[in-house]
């Protein structure tokens, strides 16, 4: 008998693969072992070739349906394509990136399907064939585990960079299908444009470039700024700096200030008092660069430089460039 | 034209914890308010009414009695009349049950042109209402509308930031839409708005009210199932030195972050 099917959705990014994918084939193929079989599912134009960037991670599938109008196509004509994959392929489980892609899919394919969709999950794992999805939940303060034990397929959307994408070996068969695209005529993209960051604030920020009183001079917040423009984010700062004319408490981090959780933040000059960490604690990947190496800031981060901020960021911009 | 705005009741503060005994969630002195997020909702919808006078802005929730309080909140903020779905029966939902049920009672309301919803409820947060209500009644959807507007007799035009692009698209009514935060700033009830929202209709529909198939009710009608809720542990992180000089280190750095596809 063959093995149940694991699917991964695959997602794109302007003409790229969303990294969440690759994050999901990794997290799907330590889930699957030998019980499972790692299908990519993959819906791409006619001349378009996202296989390339999924290959590397090792499914054991990837399996796609060309046609040109799927870049450009709705939720409701991407979920019905994906409904006649799942008649006529039966997978025991789909995994969608929680992307605002995913999150708007995904359900509108469950209640095609009428089977049960955990969102923006934190974890995965299964005991014996059932799903088990760990969600946060009350602004990620409670944590719940939830399963569908008599629905299948089985549905979970995932926080993107919440696992590590490795390049794996092992050969993936890639295969063609076909679906009937059905256009929705009563929906209609007239524009579509690529936007860099829609951040406006510190708190909806993805990646942000946090300075303390160690990283305060005129010279280190210019420095900071093009940072934070290089990477695609936003300057927060501690309680201290918002004295000073250019930031604001709008711009301030921690427990009487904004309470984030962004992919990544990097903190210059930030000692880590206990205000300041519950506001930040949660982020997916912290860095911080103190010239005190006790700094409890060093207690949360990831990665960790004992040494001048100014000269670190210096450095990190230079290599940017 | 006739718009329906979804909204919530949710607890008034986000700082839930667990009991220590049960391991169930402990709302005790919990008030309910409107969701944040469907204030939103219904600012565009009082917005939509602004701009055509014959609109009219119902609200509908599905929950136990004392959601009545939301939906008289957002009557003062501007909303003509409240549809509450209350029934035993309905408790227990998950998304796929709790989009079932709305979508019978927009339904019943009959010639809606417009579903409005917020972005997420702010207690389960899964944003997955709205796009099953479009399924359920066959209408295109719009998630995450960064603006709405009217664009002509039977058609709205909306803005939709996605990660990496903003899309302009344009719906033929009858359409569903959820809306970001960020797209209005909602109006607070005046004292007239207060007093005249005790004077409009507030109607409460029970399970024999509405055209439902029982089995896809409540617990019952939900695929899915908590079966644990706790307290997340601080994340145990282990710290990575990065070292040499800035130059070095800065180089070490942008190396991991690469392995970790954040640039
Ligand atoms: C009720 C209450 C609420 C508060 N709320 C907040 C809040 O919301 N947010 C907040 O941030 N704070 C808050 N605070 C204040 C908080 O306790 C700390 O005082 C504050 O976070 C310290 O900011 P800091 O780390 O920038 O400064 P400091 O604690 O002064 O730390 C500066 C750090 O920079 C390092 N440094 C110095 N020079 C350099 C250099 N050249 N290169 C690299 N590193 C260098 C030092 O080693 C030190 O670790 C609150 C306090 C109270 C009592
Ligand atoms: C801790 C916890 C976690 C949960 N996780 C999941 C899960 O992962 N998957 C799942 O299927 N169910 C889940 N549920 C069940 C879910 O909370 C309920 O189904 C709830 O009725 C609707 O989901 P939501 O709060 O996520 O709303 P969302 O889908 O986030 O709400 C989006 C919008 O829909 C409208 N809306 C939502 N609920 C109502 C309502 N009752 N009446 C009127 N309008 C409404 C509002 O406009 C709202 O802004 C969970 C419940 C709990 C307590």
């Amino acid at each position: 008998m063959s093995k149940p099917e694991l699917w991964v959705i695959a997602e794109r990014r302007l003409d790229h693969v969303e990294p969440t994918t690759q994050q999901l084939i990794t997290k799907a193929k330590s889930l699957a072992s030998n019980q499972f079989k790692v299908v990519t599912i993959l819906l791409e134009a006619t001349t378009d070739h996202l296989e390339n960037e999924l290959t590397a991670y090792g499914p054991d599938e990837i399996r796609i349906v060309r046609d040109d109008r799927f870049p450009t196509a709705t939720d409701a004509e991407h979920a019905d394509a994906l409904k006649q994959l799942v008649d006529a392929y039966q997978p025991n489980s789909i995994l969608f990136g929680a992307t605002i892609t995913g999150r708007s899919i995904a359900p509108r394919l469950q209640a095609k399907l009428q089977t049960g969709l955990t969102a923006d999950c934190l974890d995965l794992r299964f005991d014996d064939e059932t799903l088990v999805a760990t969600k946060p939940s009350y602004g990620d303060n409670i944590m719940c585990e939830i399963i569908c034990p008599d629905h299948r397929p089985q549905m979970a959307s995932v926080r993107p960079n919440t696992f590590v994408a490795t390049p794996a070996t092992g050969d993936a068969t890639i295969t063609t299908t076909t679906v009937t695209f059905h256009p929705v005529d009563r929906l209609k993209v007239t524009t579509a444009r690529p936007v860099v960051n829609t951040a406006t604030t510190v708190g909806d920020a993805s990646r942000v470039v946090a300075l303390g009183r160690g990283a305060a001079s005129d010279a280190s917040i210019d420095t900071a700024t093009k940072l934070a423009e290089k990477l695609g984010g936003r300057i927060g700062v501690s309680r201290p700096l918002t004295d000073q004319d250019r930031f604001t408490h709008d711009d301030q981090i921690g427990q009487s200030g904004n309470t984030i959780h962004p992919e990544l933040i990097l903190n210059f000059g930030i000692s880590g008092a206990v205000q300041y960490l519950v506001g930040m604690q949660d982020s997916q990947t912290i860095v911080a660069v103190n010239a005190d190496p006790h700094a409890p800031i060093f207690d949360v981060a990831d990665y960790g430089y004992v040494g001048d901020a100014q000269a670190f960021m210096a450095a990190l911009l230079a290599q940017f460039n | 034209m006739k718009i329906v705005v979804c909204i919530k009741q949710v607890p008034e503060t986000n700082d839930v914890t667990i009991d220590p005994v049960t391991h169930n969630l402990d709302r005790r002195g919990l008030a309910g308010v409107m969701n944040p997020f469907d204030k939103n909702a219904v600012e565009q919808a009082l917005q939509l009414k602004d701009a055509n006078n014959d609109a009219e802005v119902v609200l509908l929730s599905m929950g136990p009695d004392d959601y009545a309080e939301s939906l008289r909140e957002g009557m003062a903020m501007g909303a003509d009349a409240g549809v509450l779905l209350s029934d035993r029966a309905f408790a227990g939902a998950d998304t796929l049950a709790t989009g079932y049920v709305i979508a019978q009672a927009v339904k019943q309301i009959g010639a809606v042109d417009l579903v409005l919803f917020g972005r997420q409820a702010v207690d389960a947060d899964t944003g997955q209402v709205g796009p099953i209500v479009a399924e359920f009644l066959h209408q295109p959807q719009i998630t995450y509308a960064a603006s709405l507007r009217l664009s002509g007799p039977n058609e709205v035009t909306a803005e939709r930031l996605l990660e990496d692009t903003k899309q302009t698209l344009v719906a033929t009514l009858p359409a569903v839409v959820s809306v970001r935060s960020e797209l209005n700033t909602p109006r607070y009830p005046t004292p007239r708005n207060i007093q005249l929202s005790f004077a409009k209709p507030l109607t409460v529909w029970h399970h024999d009210d509405l055209d439902l198939d029982d089995s896809r009710l409540g617990q019952a009608g939900s695929p899915t199932i908590v079966t644990k809720v706790y307290a997340p542990e601080p994340v145990k992180r282990e710290l990575t030195p990065l070292t040499g000089t800035p130059t070095e280190a800065a180089s070490q750095l942008i190396k991991a972050l690469k392995h970790r596809q954040l640039i």
